[in-house]
């Protein structure tokens, strides 16, 4: 089973608040790609990502439990790009806590408190990580 | 992956930065601690945060009585109002720590926003506008990008919120989100102890004032009682007093009675016995008489001391009929309604009454006006005089002069006591119509005279007011109205 470490630089652009894009596929190979809030590290090896409303790409994860992640440092002109594989689904603990209260202060402030709820927390292994430095526009 | 080593100049920096962190977080705790105003905790506190990140918008937010929401009590660097402003528990960045009582940072909140707008916009687009609601209004930047939050506690318990926003980009660092929270900790501790400090001198100052109320209440209540005592004293006087006079008045009238029977008669034989013996005398003088009868020395002599005792015993009749007047006009038992009566008949009846004791050498001096006739309780007046005049007696050890002066006054009549005794001390004359006031010592005077003369003239609605000089003598004005 394929294992990654995720480097220490990558958690500020994690917790930039800058929203990523996950992209799954379906058993019969139709890909889906969409944007989720953020993404939450767990430890060096695993990654959560919030299970809300984007049913397509639970169900999708659900068939074929590939993901591929893309986090975006606008600082940094750099893209990571993280292939995750998805391990198991907390609805409580500290993951969980940390990202209820989270996209609960963000969801009351835009009067989405009853939409933006968090429903588990999808807990996914590293698998590799990739890093694209596509540098200033000259 | 390679990680690159800081240089010597970017530790010497961050040396020098986390010593003045040092620094910083020392002041603040000496400052922090040196007072319990709270205004000066959350300048300290708000300066301190400024120093330390150059953050330029926090907020302080205290919990409500109510527990439900947050309210702005300190607040930097934001246009406009932000003090009193109400955050609900559970609402945005601020009301969720408070409710999840844990600190919160949160970055690049625009672009979560932005995020969130546009899943607003496709359930709009969606017919599911229904289940949005509408973003409430919460006191802060209206732009904010990064914000942290702190929840102020003591012990397990929530007393508030601190803040820190940032209209940047800017991310708070772990290093950051430690140094916030030490002074969140001595910033709550110092809030509650001065809100603490505060309430025990509010209850102080309370039971200061409820202390005071007491005292204020008891000194009222003791006046009150004081004054009911002094009622109830001087009542029971004239009660007694008034049941004296009553059984005087009795007494009067049955000694009267069996007096003034036999004295009628004594009177009445007396004059028949002085007549004889006119008689007897005219007939001896009579020619046909033996001259050795009319002649005879005993019975001349017998005739003569005949005429002189009958003689004196009608003016002791007289005399005796006099007094017993007296006593029944003093006692007036059969005047116990208001009547129209004659004052100086009823000063003349006690003078009578005491002249056994005006004997040793009082002279009485009479200055009496053209005074009309005073509607009045005539036994209680007499009782009044006797009582003056008694005192007036008293204070001259027997000798010396009483004036008594009447005059009319428009519709009162005034009577005016004056005797040349040994004066009342100054420092006795506010009290001389107290009940139980006395300076004849234990067991002579009861202290009583004076208050019922008082009591009496008040009840008359008249005045009655006394002039002293200590070795010259005392004057009593009675001021009385005519008619009630």
């Amino acid at each position: 089973m394929a294992q990654a470490r995720l480097p220490e630089e990558i958690r500020p652009v994690m917790e930039n608040g800058i929203p990523a894009q996950v992209g799954t596929c379906s058993a019969d190979g139709i890909p889906n790609a969409t944007d989720i809030s953020r993404v939450y590290h767990v430890d060096p090896q695993h990654v959560a990502l919030s299970n809300q409303f984007f049913s397509k790409t639970v169900r999708n994860i659900r068939e074929n439990p590939r993901a591929c992640v893309n986090l975006n440092d606008i600082e940094g002109c750099t893209n990571w790009i993280l292939h995750l594989e998805f391990d198991h689904s907390e609805t409580e603990g500290p993951t969980f806590d940390e990202m209820d209260m989270q996209i609960e202060a963000i969801a009351s402030m835009t009067g989405m408190s009853g939409v933006f709820k968090l429903r588990a927390a999808d807990i996914y292994r590293v698998t590799s990580v990739e890093k694209i430095e596509y540098g200033l526009p000259s | 992956m390679a990680t690159k080593q800081p240089s010597r100049e970017e530790l010497g920096s961050e040396l020098e930065q986390k010593s003045a962190e040092v620094r910083i977080l020392r002041q603040v705790s000496s400052d922090i601690n040196a007072t319990l105003d709270l205004q000066e905790i959350y300048e300290i506190v708000l300066r301190t945060m400024d120093e330390l990140f150059g953050f330029h918008h926090a907020l302080i937010l205290l919990v409500d009585e109510d527990g439900e929401n947050l309210r702005v009590v300190a607040s930097r660097g934001y246009e406009g109002q932000t003090l009193g402003g109400v955050v609900p528990m559970g609402t945005g960045l601020i009301g969720v720590v408070a409710k999840k009582r844990r600190l919160m940072r949160l970055t690049n909140l625009g672009r979560q926003r932005s995020y969130i707008a546009a899943i607003r916009k496709q359930m709009e687009e969606a017919g599911r506008s229904a289940e949005l609601e509408e973003a409430p209004p919460v006191p802060g930047l209206p732009d904010v990008e990064s914000q942290i939050g702190i929840p102020l506690l003591i012990k397990d318990n929530l007393i508030g919120v601190f803040s820190i926003e940032s209209a940047e980009q800017k991310m708070f660092s772990d290093r950051d989100e430690i140094l916030v929270n030490i002074v969140a900790n001595q910033a709550a501790s110092a809030i509650h102890n001065a809100r603490l400090y505060r309430a025990e001198e509010a209850r102080r100052a309370e039971l200061a004032e409820l202390n005071q109320t007491l005292e204020d209440r008891v000194r009222a209540r003791t006046a009150e009682l004081e004054r009911a005592n002094r009622v109830l004293r001087e009542t029971q006087a004239q009660l007694v007093q008034a049941g004296k006079m009553a059984s005087l008045g009795m007494l009067v009238a049955g000694v009267a009675h069996e007096i003034n029977t036999p004295i009628g008669s004594i009177a009445a034989n007396t004059d028949i016995v002085k007549r004889a013996a006119e008689m007897v005398k005219q007939r001896i003088e009579a020619a046909d008489v033996p001259a050795d009868l009319a002649k005879d020395p005993n019975l001349l002599l017998a005739i003569e001391t005949l005429q002189q005792a009958s003689q004196t015993e009608l003016l002791a009749c007289l005399r005796i009929t006099s007094i017993v007047k007296s006593l029944r006009n003093f006692a007036r038992l059969d005047e116990s309604e208001e009547k129209s009566v004659n004052l100086h008949e009823g000063i003349d009846s006690t003078l009578t009454l005491l002249v056994h004791e005006l004997k040793k050498g009082v002279e009485i001096v009479k200055n009496y006006g053209d005074l009309p006739n005073v509607v009045c309780f005539p036994s209680q007046l007499n009782q009044v005089f006797m009582n003056l005049l008694n005192n007036a007696i008293s204070a001259m050890e027997g000798k010396g002069t009483i004036a008594i002066t009447t005059e009319r006054d428009g519709e009162h009549v005034v009577l005016r006591f004056t005797d040349t005794g040994m004066g009342i001390a100054p420092e006795n004359l506010d009290r001389i119509f107290d009940p139980g006031f006395t300076t004849k010592g234990v067991g002579v005077g009861t202290g009583l005279g004076l208050a019922i003369c008082y009591r009496i003239v008040q009840d008359h609605h008249g005045t009655i007011e006394v002039r002293s000089e200590v070795g010259k003598g005392t004057e009593f004005t009675l001021r009385l109205p005519i008619s009630r």
